[in-house]
């Protein structure tokens, strides 16, 4: 059989990281990414024990978070699920919903701050990068919205932690982007 | 502008794209008598409201939900936003 080299968002074999002052950004590639949609009528299912949330929220730990999309539509993140079928566990733990496999369709970056106690790094990150009441971005909360004009999904796992996720085909403008705010924030005022 | 989501409270309007007057949610039965004149009316006929006006607006960067926002013409005050799957059921409630 063909011996195929899986590749990151970014064309590389390894996942790409960046560090500027307080802030460091690296690309997850072994997350796996399936979207679940429920049926009209259908009851909220609670896939790998996972509490659906409701607008704006996450739920979940690291091994696997549910996010809500929109009104009944949620992504669940799968760690370390990339290599295998995880939109076909999910379809099973979830048999009344419409479930898609996303995991190749979205570039996902961890952005991590380092001496944050208070989150104030990411605080002023987060004021630069997106058009919202920062209360809708609070540790515990998750909002689909935009960054640069590229539709983007964001999730503040911890005051100190921030995971984005951007469409794949345009990920290397999200890069460029994300990676100018940091290097600009990380210049000593 | 900023548009006040039913479910995720205060956006930008950058998120959003407008699809049209809200009147668009009742489309007339195509069976009916006089369906031709309705669809033709349907279509192409529109209000064009100096002051408070309805619309459909779609939450594109976001949970790509379907709003009503009510907005005025002449200021482009904002006075208010609710699910336009609400709207349509409450229309449907009617018709029936």
């Amino acid at each position: 059989m063909t011996d195929l080299i899986p590749t990151t968002a970014f064309g590389t074999t390894t996942a790409r990281t960046a560090t500027h002052g307080a802030l460091s950004m690296a690309e997850d590639v072994t997350t796996a990414l399936a979207s679940v949609a429920l049926r009209r009528g259908a009851d909220v299912p609670v896939p790998l024990g996972l509490p659906l949330p409701g607008p704006g929220g996450w739920a979940g730990a690291d091994g696997a978070m549910a996010v809500c999309m929109g009104p009944d539509q949620w992504l669940i993140l799968g760690a370390d699920g990339a290599g295998g079928d995880f939109a076909a566990d999910i379809a099973a733990a979830a048999p009344d919903c419409s479930v898609t496999e996303q995991t190749d369709g979205w570039v996902i970056l961890d952005i991590r701050s380092k001496d944050d106690a208070d989150g104030a790094p990411m605080a002023e990150l987060l004021t630069r990068l997106v058009n919202l009441d920062p209360a809708t971005l609070a540790p515990g909360r998750a909002t689909r919205s935009q960054t640069g004009h590229l539709g983007i999904i964001a999730l503040r796992l911890a005051p100190d932690r921030l995971l984005l996720l951007g469409l794949r085909s345009a990920a290397e403008s999200l890069w460029q982007h994300l990676d100018g705010t940091l290097r600009r924030l990380a210049v000593p005022r | 502008m900023i548009i006040p989501h039913p479910l995720l409270g205060p956006r930008d309007s950058q998120e959003f794209t407008i699809m049209g007057d809200a009147k668009l949610l009742a489309r007339p039965d195509g069976l009916a008598d006089g369906a031709e004149a309705a669809f033709f009316d349907y279509l192409y006929l529109r209000d064009n409201p100096a002051g408070l006006h309805r619309e459909l607006w779609y939450h594109e960067q976001g949970d790509r939900s379907w709003l009503v926002v009510t907005r005025d013409t002449l200021t482009h005050e904002i006075l208010g936003a609710e699910l336009a799957s609400d709207v349509a059921r409450r229309l449907a409630e009617g018709a029936a």
